[in-house]
């Protein structure tokens, strides 16, 4: 995925500070679908990726004075959406609800998507829609953090040492618990063609 | 049979990427935010409101860099630590002062004398009475009352010694 172009935003954020609404304005059209991903396929719902999206934003609105440029802004917001999710999580428990959305009608024709369903593998084997459930499923039993790495890193593609900036971890944790989420998701997964009934 | 590797698994991920939020979600989500922001302004006490009004126009000013936060909370301290002590220092007005006013309003030495005795001691045990300017009625007492100030409180309870 294409990072953004740090100039750019830091000459809104400038703006921002300075009180000019609509530079927020445009931030926030600017980083609503992204930061969108990321708390949806935390949480696999649509009302609380809502909710929090708003309290992300609201919260970076309150403390965009406060930002002081060390980070990127792309690093500084994500680092906000992840940790008011994770918060939420924890909240949360282990409860959740399964409403993730059909994927959409305009990937039909995407290449990655292509790809994806072109390949002579388990993918193929199964129906994609079930497997894309059966993932979900095993998503939800990651641990918090391991979602939020395996989101990150698979889903948003971002690198490493971004995801490390953002948890505030070192690169090894990042590593590491990609490893292990990745084992989990195989183990779920495998079980799930091995038992496609269950 | 084959089994889910790292690939797979990472081509399945980014599929995932393609889940979307309903149509026209984002075009509202603008729309939505400004009004959770217009309903927390209004849910502000009044004082608040006032408070980050006037934080911006400080902003505006650019007062913000020129004088930090500690800088005038330390300002304000010394400011209150000074005036407190002023405050203390000031000594109080003495009984004498309120009792005896009309004799001090009078110089110490009404005959233009130097002298080196306390001013305020001449003052307090003076007997003449600015009135009495007959230079004989000096001598009797009795044409005027003599006015001693004493202390209000006495200088020793101890018993005094009889030899």
């Amino acid at each position: 995925m294409d990072q953004p172009r740090v100039d750019e935003d830091r000459e809104l954020v400038a703006r921002a500070q300075a009180g000019e609404a609509a530079a927020f304005d445009e931030l926030v059209v600017k980083y609503s679908p992204r930061l969108y991903g990321l708390v949806y396929n935390m949480t696999s719902n649509h009302e609380d990726t809502n909710d929090l999206l708003q309290d992300v934003f609201s919260k970076a609105y309150k403390a965009i004075r406060g930002f002081r440029g060390k980070s990127s802004f792309y690093t500084w917001i994500h680092s906000i959406a992840v940790n008011m999710t994770l918060n939420f999580l924890k909240k949360r428990g282990r409860r959740y609800q399964l409403s993730l959305d059909d994927v959409d009608a305009g990937v039909q024709n995407d290449k990655v998507f292509l790809e994806a369903t072109a390949t002579s593998s388990p993918v193929r084997e199964a129906d994609l829609s079930e497997l894309q459930k059966r993932l979900n499923e095993a998503m939800m039993k990651l641990s918090d953090e391991h979602r939020a790495v395996v989101t990150m890193f698979h889903i948003q593609g971002m690198p490493h040492a971004e995801i490390s900036k953002i948890l505030r971890v070192s690169e090894g944790t990042v590593r590491s618990r990609l490893f292990y989420a990745n084992r989990q998701l195989q183990n779920y997964l495998d079980e799930f063609r091995k038992n496609p009934v269950t | 049979m084959d089994e889910f590797d790292d690939k797979e698994i990472t081509k399945l991920l980014r599929l995932k990427r393609y889940e979307q939020p309903p149509p026209g979600y984002f075009e509202n989500f603008l729309h939505e935010f400004h009004r959770r922001q217009r309903d927390e302004f209004l849910r502000q006490p009044l004082w608040r409101i006032c408070v980050d009004r006037a934080h911006d126009f400080m902003l505006q000013l650019s007062l913000a860099r020129l004088t930090s936060y500690p800088a005038a909370v330390t300002a304000v301290l010394v400011c209150a630590a000074v005036v407190s002590l002023k405050l203390y220092q000031t000594p109080e007005p003495t009984n004498v002062a309120v009792q005896d006013r009309q004799i001090l309003a009078t110089p110490a030495n009404p005959d233009g004398e130097w002298t080196l005795a306390s001013p305020v001691a001449t003052r307090v045990f003076s007997t003449r009475s600015l009135h009495n300017s007959n230079p004989s009625a000096q001598t009797h007492r009795t044409a005027t009352t003599p006015r001693y100030v004493l202390d209000s409180v006495p200088v020793s309870y101890e018993t005094t010694f009889k030899f």
